[in-house]
């Protein structure tokens, strides 16, 4: 191989403490060295072309320069050896300002240093191979899953961008739980009346393919060519025919056999039902498994009026497939269910609080059910039991958050500020009426957060007591809650007409399996991780997956908005090229020596490690090795330092790269 | 004849974006250090194998440092853990046979900590030197008679 | 052994295995390896004190399954190596049959005769005697003379030494070594197609027998098999220089036990101490 050599004084920031022409010197004198110069400013026109001079001239395979920081430079000198026609991954930069001429003073001494830094980077890059960047083409759709706000944040970002997308979402409408609330903080908008245009938007958007009532079965591919098999769950009505009249929900003899999922529990619905009234898309679904055709072959009223013929018992769940290059996963949260639950479940219940045992004892979103207009009770302030005007309700916050014995160690970040609200709503209904909060902290750090909470202890004459709640329990039609003010240092009893519990934000039940079939991470509480936590907040180390809004962490609306927004930015750089370009530095196995043990795999934070099978020529596997899918390998090298026989090795920092440096010692010092 | 005072080798096996990043800020901070070690850069402590150091120590090594992001900073999520459990195996290993396992030094130094960097460099430095030159392989690298040009 | 050899011809004439591994005597009665191939093959199993060979490594050298499955004779520690090999992806659990056997203790010098001073060291801590995991369990569990352990007092007079003490102890002992690769081959883990030893680019380890290369040797296959060894010795066993392997061995199964709770080849879902991490792994010595 023949080596160039190029030291550069860097004018005096390496030329006053390193002895640069006797560094070239002791260069040229080096096996493999066939030229070896120095000069002021490498870095600059007439510097550059010296070396693209000297690489015509003397015919160099490699070069090496002795100059400033690789992080400084590396890719400057790339690209002028690249034009002059070494392949850029032959270029080795000796770091001789940084970490040799501004740290020391002693001349002789310093200037040794840099002919050792010189030698060991020469030594490197006699086995330095050329490497071609990777190209991967890239499928300029997305897929976003889950329809909540931040689902459709997302899409409308991409889809405005002039890019396909496909939005998958579990329920028979998308909307979320935002589209539960009555009012959101600090603004007190309707929930729904901000919501409703955005799923219009979405429905009626040319380049939005709303796949509604449906889920993520299976996903393939990596970062720009995704394959996903998406599974349509069956409703029983043909979405191209139906118009939404409603006659058959109307219709429906089986009125309220159903808990209601929209109102949480606090009203019920029909076999054949539409969620809410604002629906989107506004088609109904068949509960099969309690209607009367499905169990007992009787009935059929719904097909009988629908002038459409849209009703089809013999619908089938049906298996798409789609091809996107990003996705986004948006599937947001769930409350914690908090009534006692079995002793090895890891999240422990709250059984003291009599959730689930008293008709009063509700939870956040329940509140906003029968706070909101369009709720089981119009929105007028009844408590379940009796439909009576509660005059006393106690608010209690931290219900499982920021509690290490229930499981859950964080904080859910929107309680305090939605049940300032939840007291303000009730006090505005209902002006006699009392409302007690209790609560460890009040973190309100948001845009006018910090305001309205003021705004409920000041003006609507909430009551905010600072302790926590030990037992609830039912005494005369009462709900007797014992708790303590810390601050007073007494303990306190309350009776009660109604309980609302700000109960902790989880992942959804289902996140985990989410996760593993996307193979992102997750942590242990199910929430989707993020690569970074302080500079990738919307990316996961699965390369071409991004996140938004509250399946990564508890999250209010602005946030998650912000976050879907990011999250599509993301999506879009994807889009921005046709070909993805990715730097050639990752591993590669020896196919003949991988013994398939997959510790390799097991090391890989990138999922990059694929299982491959040896065949002969009749078909029959001899043997399954290791394969490195190089659109996800990031290039650490973990998996060669595991492997006991070094059978995949990172290229551009392989054994004997690395080797060559360590044995330049022998000759050195 | 002066005998010449040690000065110990040092090898550092570094990160590229912690370690190496650090020691750069250093360098512009223009924080002054002694001249002993020789710098290798990896990708990430994931990527440095028990082999290296002690071919290191092979090879005439006084002293090893190695050197990467702090747990849970890994540029790479989470080489540096594997690279730790690897190195507490290792460090009971070499002592069990005899190399003596204070010779080899770890640090997690981040990418702003140029001045951690040169306190734990210079720390090294003057540790291996009070220890004196390590002499374990001297004698069998005689024992092969490697002809030195 | 009558209930093994019933087991086998069971298994050979309902085609369940297409061949099984397991021990025999020679013409001259010492207990070797044998491969039954049929079950007029498998009349000449035996087991005894004597089957001291970890039959576990055949399964990864010659005899992968193709269109049969193997069965296999293992005592309990020979199963964790089983285990591992599983675990390891270098078999399928389904390919293998084992014939678990209750065992006695095995000999320590093959060629005298078993008794409480004759018997191996890693007996004397043994509570796989009757085995974790098997498919069919033959023999009967008597009652062992345990013998002393001798490395007991060996490694504390290690532990109390200085490095270089400790050098020089471990110098004498790597002098001996041929580089004959008898214990890599003995060795059910050592199942890697080329072994680093052998790779020359680069050299990290010198492949002849000096000193120099012989700590290196020694010093990596520890490192390489910290975590996954199980501790069946064969490797001492086999060492024809009388080098302690056993030692550096029981101080890597002392490390993984130590820090981290851990015996390889015991539980067949339990995740892999190497290849896997805990955020709070200690780092005491990391500056």
């Amino acid at each position: 191989m023949r080596i160039g050599v190029f030291i550069c004084h860097c004018g005096e920031n390496i030329g006053r403490t390193v002895d640069c022409p006797s560094v070239a010197k002791a260069c040229a004198n080096f096996s493999g060295v066939v030229h070896a110069e120095d000069y002021k400013y490498m870095c600059s026109d007439p510097g550059q072309n010296l070396i693209k001079q000297a690489i015509k001239e003397k015919n160099l395979d490699a070069v090496v320069v002795g100059s400033c920081s690789p992080h400084m430079h590396e890719k400057t000198f790339r690209k002028a050896c690249s034009d002059a026609g070494i392949n850029p991954y032959l270029v080795e930069m000796a770091n001789l300002r940084e970490h040799c001429s501004w740290i020391h003073d002693d001349v002789p001494l310093a200037t040794k240093k840099a002919i050792d830094l010189v030698r060991m980077l020469v030594e490197k890059v006699k086995f330095n191979e050329p490497l071609i960047p990777i190209r991967v083409p890239v499928t300029k759709r997305a897929l976003v899953i889950g329809g909540g706000i931040s689902g459709i944040q997302a899409s409308l970002d991409i889809a405005n961008a002039g890019y396909e997308v496909v939005l998958v979402e579990k329920e028979p409408s998308i909307g979320g739980h935002m589209s539960q609330l009555s009012e959101t903080f600090p603004t007190l908008d309707c929930s729904q009346c901000i919501l409703t245009p955005r799923m219009v938007e979405v429905y009626q958007h040319p380049r939005i393919k709303l796949m509604s009532y449906s889920e993520v079965e299976n996903v393939e591919g990596f970062i720009g060519n995704f394959s996903v098999t998406i599974r349509k769950k069956a409703r029983s009505v043909k979405d191209e025919l139906c118009t939404g009249c409603g006659l058959c929900v109307q219709k429906c003899p089986i009125k309220k056999v159903a808990l209601s999922d929209f109102d949480e529990g606090l009203a019920t619905r029909p076999a054949m039902y539409v969620p809410f009234p604002q629906a989107v898309p506004n088609i109904p679904v068949i509960d099969r498994s309690v209607c009367t055709y499905f169990k007992t072959g009787k009935c059929q009223l719904c097909k009988k009026v629908c002038g459409r013929e849209a009703i089809d018992f013999e619908q089938q769940d049906q298996f798409i497939k789609e091809d996107v290059g990003a996705i986004i996963v948006a599937t947001g949260y769930k409350l914690y269910t908090i009534d006692k639950k079995p002793d090895d479940n890891p999240i422990k219940g709250y059984g003291e609080y009599g959730y689930g045992k008293y008709k009063n004892v509700i939870n956040g979103l329940q509140f906003e059910r029968i706070a909101s207009a369009s709720g089981p009770s119009s929105g007028e302030m009844i408590r379940p039991s009796d439909k009576t005007v509660p005059k006393k309700i106690v608010f209690i916050q931290c219900v499982g958050s920021r509690d290490e014995s229930k499981g859950f160690s964080y904080c859910s970040k929107i309680c305090c500020m939605y049940t300032a609200k939840h007291a303000m709503l009730y006090k505005h209904k209902v002006h006699d009426g009392e409302a007690y909060v209790f609560y460890m902290d009040i973190r309100a750090g948001g845009k006018n957060y910090d305001e309205f909470v003021r705004r409920a202890i000041e003006e609507d004459g909430v009551k905010y007591i600072r302790g926590r709640v030990s037992k609830i329990f039912e005494e005369n039609g009462k709900l007797i809650v014992k708790g303590e003010d810390t601050i007073a240092g007494v303990r306190v009893e309350i009776d009660a007409d109604m309980v609302v519990l700000a109960t902790a934000m989880t992942a959804q039940s289902d996140s985990s399996k989410l996760a593993q079939t996307l193979s992102v991470s997750y942590d242990k509480y199910g929430f989707i991780n993020e690569a970074h936590p302080k500079l990738k907040p919307v990316e996961t180390s699965t390369g071409g997956i991004f996140i938004a809004g509250a399946c990564n962490a508890p999250r209010d609306i602005p946030d998650s908005v912000s976050m879907a927004s990011a999250a599509a930015a993301k999506a879009l750089v994807l889009f921005g090229s046709d070909v993805l370009e990715r730097e050639p530095v990752v591993a590669k196995v020896n196919e003949a020596t991988c013994a398939g043990c997959f510790y390799c795999q097991k090391v890989c934070a990138y999922n990059a490690v694929e299982q491959k099978e040896i065949k002969d020529r009749q078909g029959n596997v001899i043997k399954v090795v290791a394969y490195v899918n190089s659109g996800l390998c990031q290039g650490c090298g973990t998996c060669n330092a595991t492997c006991p026989s070094k059978s995949i090795e990172l290229l551009g920092f392989k054994d004997d790269q690395i080797y060559a440096q360590i044995n330049s010692f022998a000759e050195v010092f | 004849m002066e005998t010449e005072k040690f000065e110990p080798k040092i090898v550092a096996f570094v990160c590229n974006w912690c370690t190496y990043t650090g020691a750069d800020l250093a360098g512009t901070s223009r924080l002054k250090q002694q001249t002993n070690a020789r710098l290798i850069r990896v990708p990430c402590t994931g990527r440095i194998d028990p082999v290296f150091i002690i071919k290191a120590f092979e090879k005439g090594a006084d002293g090893v440092l190695v050197s990467g992001c702090h747990p849970n900073d890994c540029h790479y999520n989470t080489g540096n853990f594997h690279a730790r459990r690897r190195w507490i195996f290792f460090r009971q290993l070499l002592d069990f046979v005899g190399i003596d396992s204070s010779r080899l030094y770890f640090s997690w130094v981040s990418a702003s900590e140029g001045k951690k960097w040169v306190d734990v460099v210079d720390g090294v430095i003057n540790s291996v030197r009070e220890k004196g030159p390590f002499n374990g392989y001297k004698k069998l690298n005689k024992e092969i008679e490697i002809p030195v040009k | 052994m009558k209930q093994l050899i019933d087991i086998s011809k069971e298994l050979f004439e309902s085609k369940k295995v297409g061949y099984i591994i397991g021990y025999a005597e020679d013409k001259f009665k010492r207990v070797k390896p044998f491969v039954a191939h049929s079950s007029s093959d498998a009349e000449r199993f035996v087991f005894s004190n004597y089957s001291v060979n970890n039959l576990a490594v055949y399964l990864t050298r010659l005899l992968k399954p193709k269109e049969s499955k193997i069965g296999i004779v293992a005592k309990g520690c020979d199963i964790k190596s089983i285990i591992a090999l599983i675990q390891e992806n270098q078999i399928k659990r389904e390919d293998v049959i084992i014939i678990g056997v209750n065992c006695n203790g095995v000999v320590n010098q093959i060629d005298e005769q078993f008794s409480k001073e004759n018997t191996a060291i890693k007996c004397k801590y043994c509570q796989v005697r009757t085995p974790a995991h098997y498919d069919y369990l033959v023999g009967e569990i008597k009652d062992v003379d345990l013998p002393e352990d001798k490395n007991f007092a060996i490694m504390q007079k290690l532990e109390s030494m200085n490095a270089e003490e400790r050098w020089n102890f471990w110098e004498a002992e790597f002098e001996k070594c041929v580089k004959c690769y008898a214990c890599r081959q003995v060795c059910p883990l050592c199942y890697c197609e080329q072994c680093i030893v052998d790779k020359s680019m680069p050299r990290w380890i010198d492949s002849s027998a000096t000193v120099k290369g012989n700590f290196a040797w020694n010093m990596i296959r520890a490192f390489h098999l910290s975590g996954r060894c199980i501790g069946c010795n064969e490797c001492e066993r086999a060492c024809p220089a009388d080098i302690p392997l056993s030692l550096l061995n029981r101080k890597m199964g002392m490390v993984a036990m130590n820090e981290f709770n851990y015996r390889h080849g015991t539980d067949i879902n339990q995740p892999t101490l190497i290849g896997n991490y805990n955020v709070n792994d200690k780092e005491d010595f990391i500056m």
